[in-house]
């Protein structure tokens, strides 16, 4: 291998390894309204987060119930951050054996920005 | 009862991913052990019953299927099925006996000369090579349709699938562990909807049990308005989880369902089925 596309490797391995391991997103306090909709369409979406797949969650028509009801999320997660980092999957987030939950933000299926707006409207219910 | 056949399921996950080869389950054992897991889950749930999938854990939707099942929509492909034996019954004759309801349930069965899972519908495709004519297509079309009457003529036996050679056993081995390793972009096993969470609903879907799955295919879907076969349920339940798909009669396929057919053993065929 020549030295430049080692270079390359590396630079690549270092720049995968800050996406994956902290997370870095703000859960903010108080989210703009157009972030809480999009978040919401996110959630909804099949191709997206397909939250309702597992879950109830606000108005989602036909949710399933493999998970638990995603209600009263800010009372449960007075800390928002840790809600965030259960939806991304971090290394320190809860971790139940066998769980269905995807790790939406460890495994790359949407993107944090995606994730921290999906919070932001849940954290709503 | 519960959280140790969980965790056992669970530790067979870990130990087959880490090292297949040092850990040899018993089949017999395994199947057993997943019967009292759906037993214990659904106490009130014959084991008899686990042939009709997952219309077991919805009252309505169960007397919904019952109407269908009434006039069921994939009778003509039945017939069409037998149209189409007939028109090479000599041939097929000659590689399953004179019986037709005789077939269905030598399948599948594990092949020692050639050390692999042979299912009905492979046999069929090498029945048809060597007496010269074309093979079928294998998720759906005539090859759905001949193996719908094939599973016709032979309801009410009973799955009968034998494991007693080393051979035997990896191939169940290797379709187990297809079925609990997760797989794909979600992190997703087979295990995790149809065996922890049968009976739940992902959206408006009631996901059904692993005990029972082959005994009613090929299966008439709503969703496909005509017959399609297990391989190709397969395929889609592996583009759920975004992960890819194996091509229909793969080996990897022809060992999980030989794995799941196994695991069925005792449950009455009753394919085809009709489901949403
Ligand atoms: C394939 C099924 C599935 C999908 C899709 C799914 N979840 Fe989950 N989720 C679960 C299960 C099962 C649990 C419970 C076990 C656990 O906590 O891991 C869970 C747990 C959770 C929890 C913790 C629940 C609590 O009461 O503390 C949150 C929060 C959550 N999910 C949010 C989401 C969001 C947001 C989405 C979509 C972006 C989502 N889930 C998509 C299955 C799913
Ligand atoms: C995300 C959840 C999920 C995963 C993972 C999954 N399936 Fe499915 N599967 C479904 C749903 C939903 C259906 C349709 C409802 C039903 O019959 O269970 C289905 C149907 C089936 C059926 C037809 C059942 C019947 O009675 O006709 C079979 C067989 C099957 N799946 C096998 C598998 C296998 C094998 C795997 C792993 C390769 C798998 N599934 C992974 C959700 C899933």
């Amino acid at each position: 291998m020549n030295s430049k596309m080692k270079q390359l490797l590396t630079a690549l391995a270092i720049s995968s390894a800050v996406i994956t391991a902290p997370v870095s997103v703000q859960a903010a306090d108080k989210p703009a309204a157009s972030d809480i909709e999009e978040g919401k369409k996110l959630a909804f979406s099949r191709s997206k987060g397909n939250c309702l797949a597992c879950h109830m969650a606000g108005d989602g028509a036909q949710p399933g119930n493999i998970g638990p009801a995603l209600i009263a999320m800010k009372m449960r997660y007075p800390d928002k951050q840790k809600l965030y980092n259960k939806v991304w999957g971090t290394d320190d987030s809860t971790k139940v054996p066998n769980s269905m939950m995807p790790e939406f933000g460890k495994s790359g299926i949407i993107t944090d920005d995606e994730i921290r707006k999906i919070v932001d409207y849940i954290y709503t219910l | 009862m519960k959280k140790t056949l969980l965790s056992a399921l669970a530790l067979g996950v870990s130990m087959v991913a880490t090292s297949p080869a040092a850990f040899a389950i018993d089949p017999e054992k395994d199947r057993q052990q997943l019967v009292d897991f759906f037993k214990a889950k659904s106490p009130k749930i014959a084991f008899d019953d686990y042939k009709d999938g997952g219309y077991i854990y919805s009252a309505d939707k169960r007397a919904q299927w019952e109407a269908v099942e009434e006039f069921p929509p994939y009778l003509d492909s039945v017939d069409a099925g037998e149209e189409i034996y007939q028109q090479d019954q000599a041939v097929y004759e000659k590689c399953f006996g004179d019986d037709p309801s005789n077939v269905r349930g030598h399948y599948p069965y594990f092949d020692e000369k050639t050390q692999e899972v042979v299912t009905l519908e492979w046999a069929i495709n090498l029945c048809r090579e060597e007496a010269g004519l074309k093979p079928l297509k294998y998720k759906k079309g005539d090859m759905a349709k001949l193996s719908a009457f094939f599973a016709f003529q032979a309801r009410g036996q009973k799955v009968n699938v034998k494991i007693d050679s080393e051979g035997a056993k990896q191939a169940y081995e290797a379709g187990r562990e297809m079925y609990i390793k997760p797989r794909g972009q979600l992190g997703l096993s087979c295990a995790k909807c149809h065996t922890y969470n049968s009976g739940r609903y992902a959206r408006a879907d009631l996901l059904s049990p692993s005990l029972g799955h082959t005994t009613h295919f090929p299966v008439f879907r709503a969703k496909w308005q005509e017959l399609g076969t297990l391989h190709r349920r397969y395929g889609g339940c592996h583009q759920n989880m975004r992960a890819n798909p194996f091509k229909a009669q793969s080996k990897e396929y022809r060992n999980l369902e030989f794995y799941q057919a196994y695991s069925s053993n005792n449950l009455e065929i009753n394919g085809p089925g009709y489901r949403q």
